[in-house]
C-alpha cells in the first residue's frame, strides 16, 4: 500500500543484453519454456486453506477441542483467537456504550494474538485461510474465460475504496449499535455455514460471486472487504513477504496477470524498479501465484531478516 | 499522464461516493428500523438467550457470532440464528420446546467459554464464591477429596434467569384433572435431558422413557431445579392438584420440552428488559 521505495527515482531500465534470457544466450520464448509449469504454492495453499476449514468442521462434529468456534472467533487448543475487524467493531461500540471494561481477558488475548500474526504476516490470512478466497479464485477463472471470449468487459476500481467500506462499516456499527457487517461478511457466513450448517445468507455469497464473475474481477477481496483491509493496515512492516530480484526478471508481467493485487507488483514493469531487490507491500496476500508463474525465479517467498539463516 | 490521474481520481471519488451513500442508507435504514421496533429479539416470543446473557441491546453488538457456546453445550441446546429466524443473524438462542438447557453440564460451560462476556460469568463467579464461604462455615472445606465446585454450581445454577415458566390453564392436563400415560413427545422426538430420577446421572433421550401418572406432573418431577422452582399444589378454590411455578424458576425450559400436550401447556416467558442472571 504505502511504499517509500516507490517514490525513489527508478533505476535505468535494463538493456536487452541484460535480460536473463539474453545472458543464457537464448530467445525469450525458449527461455520461458525451460521452466516447467508448476502450481506448487497454489496447491500447498489450497491444502492449508481446506485443512483449516475442515479442522473447524471436524472439531465441532467430533467435539474435539482442537479448533473450536468459527473464523469470527475461535479457540485453538484452548487458546483464544479473535478476528481483528470484528473485535474492532465491538471495541468501537463498547467504548461509547460503556461496555469496554466488561470485555474479557480472553477477548484481549484473542485480539492481540491475531494482531501479532497480522503484523508478522500481513494479508496471508486472506489467501491461506479465508474460505471465500477459494470460491473467488474459481470465480476469477470463469471471469477470465468470459473476458477472453469477449463476452464481458473488465471493470476495475480504485483499491482505496476498501477504506471507505472499512470506515463505513465501523460507523454503521457505532450508530446502529449492531455489528451489521457480520450479516454480510462472506468470511463469517461461509465459515458458520460450513461448521453449523448452511444458512440462507449463502444466497448473498452466491450473488456476490455472480457479480464478480460477470462484472468485476475479485470485487469483494480487492475493493470491499474490511477484514482483508484490516490485515493490510496492520501488516505494513510484515516479515513474511515476496522478494523481487530485478536481475532475474524479464519484465514479461505474467505475474501481474495472475495477481489479486497487481499494484503490489509495480516494480516488475520495465524501468519502474528503484532498487535491485523489492518486497511486496501489505496488500499482498502471499498467495504465491506469482512465485509459481515466474520463469526466472525472480519472485520468491522470504522472511525478512532470516535470509542468511534459511 | 496527468489527465489519466485526474480521471482515476474522479472515478475514485465517484465510486467512493456511491459506496458511502450505500453504506449510509444501509446504516440509516437498520438504525431507524431498530429504533422504531426495538431490538429484533424482543419481538420474538419463542426463543431464549443462553444462561447469563446480558441485556439485549449490548448483546447484539458485543456477541461476535463465533458459536463457541454452541460447540460446548453437551445437549446441543444452543443454536445460531439464521436470517429468517427473526433474531439477529448468527446470535445464539435456545428453542426450549425442541431442546431445553438441562444443566447437565454441571458448570455453565457456555458462559465460561464466551470470549466477549455477552454470556457474563462474573455474577456466577461471585455467587459461587459466596456459596463456598457459607459452606465452609458449617462444613470442613479443606477435607481431601472435597470438590468445591459441587457446592458452587448449585448456587450458580440457581441464579440463572433465562425467563420464568408460565402454565397455560386451558390446556394443561393437570388443570383438567387428567393424567398422562406414554411417551410425552412421541418416539421420534430427539430432545435429550438428564432427569432428576435418572439412575445413570447422564442425559438420555426423552423418547426412551414411558411415564404413567394419574395426574400429569411431568413439569414438576422432571425439573432440574426442583421444589424451589415448581411444585404440585392443591388449588384452594377448585381442589385440583396443579403445577405452581415459584420464584426459583430459572427458565431452563425442561418443563416445556417434556410437556405432553400437542401444543405446550407451559411456556417460558423470556426476561427481555434486563440481564438473564
Amino acid at each position: 500500500m504505502f511504499n517509500s521505495s516507490k517514490k525513489k527515482t527508478p533505476l535505468k531500465a535494463k538493456e536487452k543484453g541484460e535480460m536473463p534470457y539474453a545472458k543464457a544466450g537464448i530467445s525469450f520464448k525458449e527461455w520461458r519454456d525451460t521452466k516447467p509449469k508448476t502450481n506448487k504454492w497454489r496447491n500447498l495453499r489450497w491444502i492449508v486453506l481446506i485443512a483449516v476449514n475442515l479442522l473447524f468442521m471436524v472439531s465441532y462434529l467430533l467435539g474435539l477441542s482442537v479448533l473450536e468456534g468459527s473464523l469470527s472467533g475461535s479457540r485453538a487448543f484452548g487458546f483464544y483467537l479473535m478476528d481483528t475487524y470484528n473485535a474492532l467493531q465491538v471495541m468501537t461500540i463498547s467504548i461509547f456504550d460503556g461496555y469496554f471494561w466488561a470485555l474479557t481477558m480472553n477477548f484481549w488475548i484473542g485480539f492481540f494474538t491475531i494482531l501479532t500474526l497480522s503484523i508478522l504476516g500481513g494479508r496471508t490470512y486472506c489467501s491461506w485461510v479465508c474460505p471465500y478466497h477459494l470460491l473467488a479464485e474459481f470465480g476469477e477463472k470463469l471471469h477470465n474465460y468470459f473476458v477472453k471470449k469477449k463476452k464481458i468487459k473488465e471493470h476495475t476500481y480504485n483499491i482505496y475504496l476498501r477504506f471507505v467500506f472499512w470506515i463505513g462499516f465501523l460507523l454503521i456499527a457505532l450508530f446502529t449499535k449492531n455489528i451489521v457487517f457480520e450479516d454480510i461478511n462472506p468470511v463469517g457466513i461461509i465459515s458458520r455455514s460450513l461448521i453449523y450448517g448452511p444458512s440462507i445468507a449463502l444466497l448473498w455469497i452466491f450473488a456476490l460471486l455472480l457479480f464478480e464473475i460477470a462484472y468485476s474481477k475479485r470485487f469483494w477481496c480487492r475493493y470491499a472487504c474490511p477484514v482483508g483491509a484490516t490485515w493490510a493496515i496492520t501488516g505494513q512492516a510484515a516479515l513474511l513477504d515476496i522478494k523481487f530480484d530485478l536481475d532475474k526478471c524479464a519484465h514479461c508481467r505474467d505475474c501481474q496477470d495472475v495477481c489479486l493485487v497487481p499494484h503490489e507488483l509495480w516494480f516488475v514493469q520495465k524501468g519502474k524498479a528503484t532498487q535491485e531487490t523489492h518486497f511486496t507491500g501489505s496488500d499482498c496476500t502471499r498467495c504465491g501465484l506469482c512465485v509459481d508463474v515466474c520463469y526466472g525465479d525472480a519472485l520468491k517467498f522470504t522472511v525478512k531478516g532470516m535470509d542468511k539463516i534459511l | 499522464m496527468a489527465k489519466n490521474k485526474d480521471n482515476s481520481r474522479r472515478d475514485f471519488i465517484k465510486s467512493a461516493g456511491i459506496a458511502a451513500a450505500g453504506l449510509a442508507l444501509l446504516g440509516g435504514g437498520i438504525g431507524y428500523y431498530n429504533k422504531v421496533n426495538g431490538p429484533k429479539f424482543t419481538r420474538q416470543p419463542r426463543f431464549l438467550r443462553p444462561p447469563g446473557a446480558i441485556d439485549e441491546e449490548t448483546f447484539i453488538y458485543a456477541c461476535i457470532k463465533c458459536g463457541l457456546c454452541v460447540q460446548i453445550c453437551p445437549v446441543e441446546a444452543i443454536k445460531l440464528a439464521d436470517l429468517d429466524e427473526g433474531i439477529d443473524y448468527g446470535t445464539p438462542y435456545i428453542d426450549v420446546r425442541e431442546q431445553a438447557c438441562d444443566f447437565s453440564c454441571d458448570s455453565l460451560q457456555c458462559v465460561e467459554t464466551c470470549p466477549t462476556a455477552v454470556l457474563n460469568f462474573k455474577p456466577f463467579e461471585i455467587a459461587g464464591g459466596e456459596a463456598l464461604k457459607e459452606y465452609a462455615k458449617t462444613h470442613d472445606a479443606t477435607k481431601p477429596g472435597f470438590n468445591p465446585f459441587s457446592v458452587q454450581i448449585i448456587a450458580m445454577k440457581s441464579i440463572v434467569k433465562m425467563g420464568i415458566a408460565k402454565v397455560n390453564e386451558e390446556t394443561c392436563l393437570a388443570h383438567q384433572g387428567n393424567g398422562f400415560k406414554g411417551k410425552p413427545r412421541g418416539n421420534s422426538f430427539e430432545g435429550i435431558y438428564r432427569s432428576p430420577n435418572s439412575k445413570t446421572g447422564k442425559p438420555a433421550p426423552l423418547s426412551e422413557t414411558t411415564f404413567d401418572r394419574e395426574i400429569c406432573d411431568l413439569c414438576v418431577t422432571e425439573c432440574p431445579i426442583g421444589e424451589k422452582a415448581i411444585i404440585m399444589s392443591v388449588d384452594s378454590e377448585t381442589g385440583k392438584t396443579i403445577p405452581k411455578v415459584l420464584e426459583g424458576c430459572t427458565g431452563c425450559g425442561v418443563c416445556v420440552m417434556v410437556c405432553p400436550t400437542q401444543k405446550e401447556s407451559i411456556i417460558i416467558e423470556p426476561i427481555k428488559e434486563e440481564s438473564h442472571v
